[in-house]
C-alpha cells in the first residue's frame, strides 16, 4: 500500500494547502470587512446621509393679489406636464393598450385625433425615446384623468408616465390691468406690481429632509419641515374690479371704433391718488387688441393741449397775466422762428380773447403767446413751475419701468427758439400719461398732488405686514386763487369750450381736451397721425376722481379728444357715478306724485315693496279683495286713488310664476324656492323667461331668465 | 412512511447539517428584510411574497438534499457523464433560444420554473471531474490520460458559460483547476495552463478595452464586462452613479458596526441592487454587524473544514475527493460573493449559496450539498469497513458506472 500512502499523502497535503489559500482569502475578506467597518467608517456613514437621506426645497405659495375689494386678480394654480417614457411599457401591454390610450389622449387633451396620437406614441416607442412632452400645462382634472387611461396607469416604471407639477400664475380676469398686475417670468424683465412686489409675492422655500424607502419613494423624515416654507404675502391693490372692467371695455370698442394703434385710460381717486383702473391696450391684429405695454406708466410722449393746463397755471400762479389780457389769435397762426409757425388746429382765428377763453377753445396761439411773451426773457422760471409739477422727473411710482420725463431745460444745448412756445402748448416735452393724470389730480385735490398708488397693502394671513399711504408730492401747486380759476376754465371747457359734449345732466366734470399730432419717425408731423387725449376730474365742484384717458392714432377721419378719448371718460364716470350713492345730488320731491308717476309693482317681495314706499312716503293699502297678506311673500300693486293698493299674489311652488318686471334677486329667489336652478343674464328686470308661466316647475329644473 | 423517513432522515456529519440549516434559517431572514424593495416594485409592497417563495424553494432544496443524501454518492458518480451531457445539450439550447434578462441569455423555461441552464452544468462538471479524478489517481500525472479528458470537458463546459456569464465560467474553471489540484494532477501541467489561460486573459482584456464601445454594443456582453472592469480597476471619482452599487454596500457595512442594526432594519436594502442576492453578505453586515458578518464567513470555512476531515478519514475512498471537490466549490463560490460586497473582487453575479434570493439554483446547490452528505454520511457509517475492501467494492461500481 505504499503507492496508496503516498497517494494519501500528497492528496492531503494539497488539501491542505488548498484549505491553506482559502483561509488567505478568508483573512483579506475579513482585512476588507475591517477596512470599511473601522478605519473609512467615518467617511461611509457621511455618504450614507447625503445618499439615503436628501434635503428638499419646499416651494411656498405665491401671494395672491386683490383688488381694492377683495377680488382676485392674480393666484397660483397648479398645472401639470404630461410626459411618456414611450419604452417603459411592455409589448404586450402596448399593443392591447395603444388604441384605448389614444383615444383616451384625444378625448381628454383635444389638441390631436386619435390616430395621429397612436402614431406619435408608436414612433416614439420605435426611436425609444424615454422622455417626450406629450402636453403642457395640463389641469389638474386632466392629470387625474390621464392616470386612469391604459398603460400609463401602470405608472412611472411600467406605463412610463412622467407627471411634473408646476405652478401657473392665474388672472381670474384675464387681460383686465393684464400689465399692471404685471408677471414675472425667470431671466425675463419684471413687469407691473407682480415683479415690484416678487420679494413680498414669492415667500421663502422651505426646507424638508426626506428618506428613500422601498419602491424608491421619497418620505418625510420627520413629520414638521425642518425649515418651514414661508408662504408669499398677498397684495391688496388700489385697483377696482368692476372700475377697471369698464375702463379696459369701454376703451377697447373706442379702440376698435377708431381703428387706432394702442390706447391707454386710467382712473385715479382724487384725495389718495389710488389707481383705481388702469387700462393699456395696443391693436395686435385687425380689430384686435391686448394689454402688451403700460403705456400710462411706461410711455413718454408729447402730451399735446393737455399740457396747456401746466402753462396757464404757471402764468396765473406768477401773476403775470389776468383775466383782463387779451391774445390776438390773428389768422389762426403765429410765426415765432423762421419755419417754425403754431396753428389753431380749427385753422382760423377767433380774434381777441382772454386766457380762459383760449384755455376752454384750447387755442395754440394765444396759449403760445403768453407763454412766449412772458417767459421769453427768464424761461427759466417757466421751466421751474414745471419742475415743481413734478413733469420733468420720475414719479417714483410703486411699479418699474417708469418712463424718465424729457422738459428741456433753457442751459440744454437743446433749447432752440421753439422750445418756450411748443412747450407751452404740449410739444417738445415728453412725459407719460400718469404725470398728466396727476397733475390734474392735484387741482382736483385743491392744489395737493399726490403720488398715484397702486398698491395700499400688503397683508399675510390677515395681517397686515406693510401699509401703504398717500404720498405727497407737492403740499400746493399753486396759490388758491389760481386753483380757483383754473378750475373755472376746466369745468368751462365742459360747459361751453371742446368738451361740451361730455356734459352729463346727473353730475359735473372738469377736463381738459387734446388732440396732438404724432411726430413720425420717419415724416416728421407730416403725416397727421393724432394722439387724442382727455383729462377730466368729477364731479366739479368736490372732486373724487381723476381720469386721463389717450387714444394713439385713430385713424377713421375722427381724431378730436373729446370725439375720440371722451367716450371713454364718460363710460367710467357713469359706471362710478351710478355705484356711488354719495356722488348723487340728493333727490327733493317738490311736488306730490300723482297717479301716473307712481310705480306699478309687478310682483316683489312686500316686506321690501312696504319698506320703500314708507321711505318715500307714499300711502298704501292693501287691495279690497286681497286673500290673507300672511298667506304669502310676496304681492302686487296697482293704483287705486293716489294710493297704491296692494294685493297679495298666490304663488304655488310648483308653478311658474309670471316674472316680468321682477328685480332679478327676488325673481331668483322665489324659483330657488321652488327647486329650480337660475341662469341670468344681463341687467336689470326679468325680461324673458325659458319656462312659461303657469307651467309646472319641477325639482332641478333650469330656467333661464333673461334681464333687461 | 416510516421507512422512508428512516431512508431519508439527515445522517452523517452532524455539524455539517447543523451549518446547513444555519445558512438557510439566515438566508430566509436575509432575503425577507433585504427583498422588501423588490416587494414593493414588483408585488405592491407584498414583502410576504418573498418570503414563502425563499421558503419553498428552501424546503424543496431539503428535500432534494435528504433525497439525494439517502442514496449512496455512486449512483451519481455513475450518473456523471450523462449529466455532463445533458448540461451541454441545455447550454447551447439556452444559448441560442434562452430568455434574455438583463441583456445576458442564461434562463431556459423548464417545468413552470427559469432556470439558470449554467447552475445545472456547474454541477454536473464538477461532479464530472472528481469522478474521473477518483477514477484515474493511478494515470493522474498522465497529460494524455488523466489531465486532458478533464481539461477538454471543463473547457467546453465554460466556454459554453462565457458568452452569456463570463464570471461565472470563470469562476468555475478556477474552481475546476482547485479541485484538479487537490486531486493530484500534475503541478506542471496546471502551472501551464494557468499561464496560457493567463496571457490569453490578459490579451482579451486589452482588446476589450481598447476597443470603442460602439464596436462593443452588439457583441454580447462584452460592453458590461469592460465598464465592470473599469469600474473596479479604476474606481471613477465623485461620480456616485458608477461606483453605486460599491457605495452601497460599503455604506450598508458600515453603518452595521460591530454589532449591526439587527434583524430587519436595514435601510441600504432600499438603495443597494440586487441587495437580496448579489450583496446580500453587505446587508447581513449591515442587520448583523461585523460580527454577523465574521460568524457567517466562519460558518463556511467551519463547513469546509467538515469536509475535509471526510479525506482525513479515508482519503483514498473514492467519495471523499467528491465531497471535498463540491464543498471547495460551494465556499469558493460563498468567499467570492463575500468579496465583491467589500469590494475585493469586481462584481461577477454569483450568489451565496443558500443564503441569496434564489429560484431554481438552490435546487442545484442543494443538489451538491446532498451529495456532499451522502459521503459524509456514508463514510461515517461505515468508517469501521472502509479499507481495501471498500476500495475494491467502489471500483467495481466504477466499472458499473463506465457502462451507463
Amino acid at each position: 500500500m505504499a503507492i496508496n500512502t503516498n497517494i494519501r499523502k500528497v492528496i492531503l497535503i494539497r488539501t491542505y494547502s488548498a484549505f491553506g489559500g482559502m483561509l488567505v482569502f478568508a483573512c483579506f475578506i475579513i482585512w476588507y470587512l475591517i477596512k470599511i467597518d473601522f478605519i473609512e467608517r467615518k467617511k461611509w456613514l457621511n455618504m450614507a446621509d447625503s445618499l439615503s437621506t436628501k434635503v428638499f426645497d419646499v416651494a411656498p405659495v405665491r401671494g395672491n393679489i386683490f383688488d381694492c375689494n377683495g377680488n382676485l386678480l392674480a393666484t397660483s394654480m397648479p398645472i401639470y406636464d404630461i410626459i411618456i417614457d414611450a419604452v417603459a411599457a411592455k409589448d404586450e401591454e402596448f399593443e392591447t393598450g395603444i388604441d384605448s390610450l389614444s383615444m383616451g389622449l384625444s378625448n381628454i387633451f383635444k389638441d390631436k385625433s386619435k390616430d395621429s396620437y397612436k402614431k406619435l406614441i408608436t414612433n416614439l416607442r420605435q426611436r425609444k425615446e424615454r422622455y417626450h412632452v406629450l402636453h403642457k400645462k395640463a389641469s389638474f382634472k386632466q392629470m387625474r384623468r390621464v392616470q386612469q387611461l391604459p398603460i400609463l396607469r401602470l405608472g412611472k416604471y411600467k406605463g412610463g408616465l412622467i407627471v411634473e407639477n408646476k405652478n401657473r400664475r392665474e388672472k381670474p380676469f384675464d387681460y383686465l390691468a393684464e400689465r399692471t398686475i404685471g408677471f414675472t417670468q425667470e431671466n425675463v424683465a419684471k413687469v407691473g406690481i407682480e415683479g415690484a412686489y416678487d420679494k413680498y409675492l414669492a415667500g421663502t422655500s422651505g426646507k424638508k429632509a426626506m428618506q428613500r424607502i422601498a419602491g424608491g419613494t421619497w418620505i418625510s423624515l420627520n413629520e414638521d419641515d425642518e425649515i418651514e416654507a414661508q408662504h408669499g404675502n398677498d397684495i391688496i391693490t388700489s385697483i377696482d374690479i368692476n372700475l377697471q372692467d369698464v375702463a379696459t371695455h369701454s376703451l377697447m370698442n373706442v379702440l376698435k371704433l377708431n381703428d387706432a394703434e394702442w390706447g391707454t385710460a386710467i382712473l385715479m381717486e382724487v384725495q389718495t391718488g389710488e389707481i383705481k383702473a388702469i387700462a393699456n391696450l395696443s391693436r395686435v391684429s385687425e380689430g384686435e387688441y391686448k394689454e402688451r405695454f403700460n403705456y400710462a406708466v411706461g410711455e413718454c410722449l408729447e402730451p399735446g393741449s393737455t399740457f396747456k393746463l401746466a402753462s396757464v397755471m404757471s402764468l396765473l400762479d406768477d401773476g403775470v397775466i389776468d383775466n383782463n389780457d387779451l391774445f390776438d389769435t390773428e389768422d389762426g397762426s403765429h410765426q415765432y422762428c423762421p419755419n417754425a409757425t403754431i396753428h389753431e388746429s380749427e385753422g382760423k382765428g377767433s380774434g381777441l380773447i382772454n386766457i380762459q377763453t383760449a384755455f376752454e377753445k384750447s387755442s395754440n396761439v394765444a396759449i403760445s403767446k403768453a407763454v412766449f411773451n412772458n417767459y421769453r426773457g427768464k424761461p427759466e422760471l417757466f421751466y421751474n413751475h414745471l419742475e415743481k409739477l413734478h413733469l420733468t422727473k420720475k414719479l417714483g411710482l410703486q411699479i418699474q419701468g417708469e418712463g424718465v420725463p424729457l422738459i428741456k431745460h433753457p442751459s440744454d444745448r437743446a433749447w432752440s427758439c421753439t422750445t418756450l412756445p411748443w412747450s407751452s402748448i404740449g410739444y417738445e416735452v415728453l412725459v407719460t400719461p400718469l404725470h398728466i393724470a396727476t397733475l390734474y389730480n392735484s387741482v382736483a385735490n385743491n392744489g395737493k398732488m399726490v403720488k398715484p398708488l397702486f398698491v395700499k397693502k400688503i397683508v399675510n394671513n390677515g395681517n397686515t405686514v406693510k401699509e401703504y399711504n398717500t404720498e405727497v408730492l407737492v403740499e400746493k401747486v399753486c396759490n388758491n386763487e389760481t386753483l380757483t380759476y383754473l378750475r373755472k376754465m376746466l369745468e368751462g371747457v365742459v360747459i361751453r369750450g371742446t368738451g361740451s359734449k361730455l356734459r352729463s345732466p346727473y353730475y359735473t366734470a372738469a377736463g381738459k381736451t387734446g388732440t396732438a399730432l404724432v411726430a413720425d419717425r420717419k415724416h416728421g408731423y407730416k403725416k397727421k397721425i393724432y394722439r387724442s387725449s382727455f383729462c377730466a376730474y368729477f364731479p366739479a365742484e368736490n372732486p373724487k376722481y381723476t381720469c386721463f384717458v389717450m387714444v394713439n392714432a385713430p385713424s377713421k377721419g375722427v381724431f378730436y379728444g373729446a370725439a375720440v378719448a371722451g367716450p371713454v371718460f364718460k363710460d367710467l364716470a357713469d359706471k362710478v357715478y351710478a355705484n356711488s350713492i354719495q356722488l348723487h345730488k340728493e333727490l327733493k320731491f317738490t311736488h306730490n306724485h300723482f297717479s301716473n308717476d307712481l310705480p306699478s309693482i309687478q310682483v316683489a317681495n312686500t316686506e321690501d315693496i312696504k319698506q320703500v314706499l314708507d321711505k318715500v312716503s307714499i300711502s298704501s293699502h292693501m287691495h279690497n279683495d286681497s286673500i290673507n297678506e300672511f298667506e304669502t311673500d310676496w304681492m302686487q300693486a296697482e293704483m287705486q286713488d293716489n294710493s297704491l293698493a296692494i294685493q297679495p299674489v298666490k304663488t304655488l311652488k310648483s308653478i311658474m310664476p309670471n316674472l316680468q318686471g321682477m328685480k332679478a334677486k327676488d325673481a331668483v329667489y322665489m324659483l330657488e324656492k321652488s327647486g329650480a336652478k337660475v341662469l341670468v343674464e344681463g341687467f336689470g328686470k326679468v325680461k324673458k323667461q325659458s319656462v312659461k308661466a303657469g307651467e309646472r316647475i319641477n325639482r332641478g329644473i333650469t330656467i333661464k331668465l333673461q334681464l333687461s | 412512511m416510516n421507512q422512508f423517513w428512516n431512508n431519508i432522515k439527515p445522517r452523517g456529519d452532524q455539524f455539517m447539517w447543523l451549518i446547513i440549516l444555519a445558512l438557510s434559517v439566515w438566508g430566509l431572514l436575509a432575503v425577507y428584510s433585504s427583498a422588501s424593495g423588490l416587494a414593493y416594485k414588483k408585488a405592491s409592497g407584498d414583502t410576504e411574497l418573498y418570503l414563502f417563495q425563499q421558503c419553498f424553494y428552501l424546503l424543496m432544496g431539503f428535500c432534494i438534499m435528504l433525497i439525494v443524501h439517502s442514496f449512496h454518492y455512486r449512483y451519481f458518480m455513475g450518473l456523471s457523464r450523462f449529466l455532463l451531457y445533458v448540461s451541454y445539450a441545455l447550454l447551447l439550447y439556452t444559448l441560442f433560444f434562452g430568455v434574455e434578462i438583463n441583456g445576458a441569455r442564461r434562463w431556459i423555461g423548464l417545468m413552470g420554473f427559469t432556470v439558470q441552464s449554467s447552475d445545472f452544468a456547474k454541477v454536473a462538471i464538477i461532479l464530472y471531474v472528481t469522478r474521473t479524478l477518483a477514477k484515474k489517481q493511478d494515470d493522474i500525472k498522465d497529460f494524455k490520460k488523466g489531465f486532458l479528458p478533464i481539461l477538454i470537458h471543463v473547457s467546453l463546459t465554460c466556454a459554453l458559460i462565457a458568452p452569456a456569464n463570463f464570471s461565472t465560467a470563470a469562476v468555475l474553471f478556477s474552481t475546476c483547476l482547485l479541485i484538479m489540484f487537490i486531486g493530484r494532477v500534475s503541478l506542471r501541467h496546471l502551472g501551464i495552463l494557468t499561464l496560457v489561460l493567463g496571457v490569453l486573459l490578459s490579451i482579451m482584456v486589452l482588446v476589450v478595452m481598447s476597443t470603442p464601445e460602439k464596436y462593443l454594443q452588439h457583441l454580447a456582453r462584452f460592453l458590461t464586462w469592460k465598464h465592470r472592469i473599469e469600474n473596479f480597476s479604476k474606481p471613477p471619482q465623485n461620480d456616485p452613479d458608477v461606483t453605486y452599487q460599491n457605495d452601497h454596500a460599503k455604506i450598508a457595512i458600515a453603518s452595521g458596526g460591530i454589532f449591526g442594526k439587527f434583524p430587519g432594519n436595514s435601510t441600504e436594502r432600499n438603495f443597494l441592487p440586487e441587495a437580496y442576492s448579489d450583496f446580500i453578505y453587505a446587508i447581513i453586515a449591515e442587520e448583523y454587524g461585523f460580527i454577523g458578518a465574521i460568524i457567517l464567513l466562519m460558518l463556511y470555512l467551519f463547513f469546509l473544514y467538515r469536509a475535509m476531515r471526510i479525506i482525513l478519514k479515508s482519503p483514498q475512498a473514492f467519495g471523499a475527493l467528491i465531497a471535498v471537490g463540491l464543498s471547495f466549490a460551494l465556499v469558493l463560490q460563498a468567499l467570492i460573493n463575500m468579496a465583491v460586497a467589500v469590494n475585493l473582487f469586481p462584481v461577477t453575479g454569483l450568489t451565496l449559496p443558500l443564503v441569496s434570493k434564489g429560484g431554481t439554483s438552490i435546487f442545484f446547490t442543494s443538489l451538491a450539498f446532498g451529495v456532499i452528505m451522502s459521503v459524509s454520511r456514508h463514510i461515517e457509517e461505515g468508517e469501521e469497513s472502509l479499507d481495501i475492501k471498500e476500495e475494491v467494492k467502489s471500483n467495481k461500481i466504477n466499472e458499473l458506472s463506465e457502462i451507463v
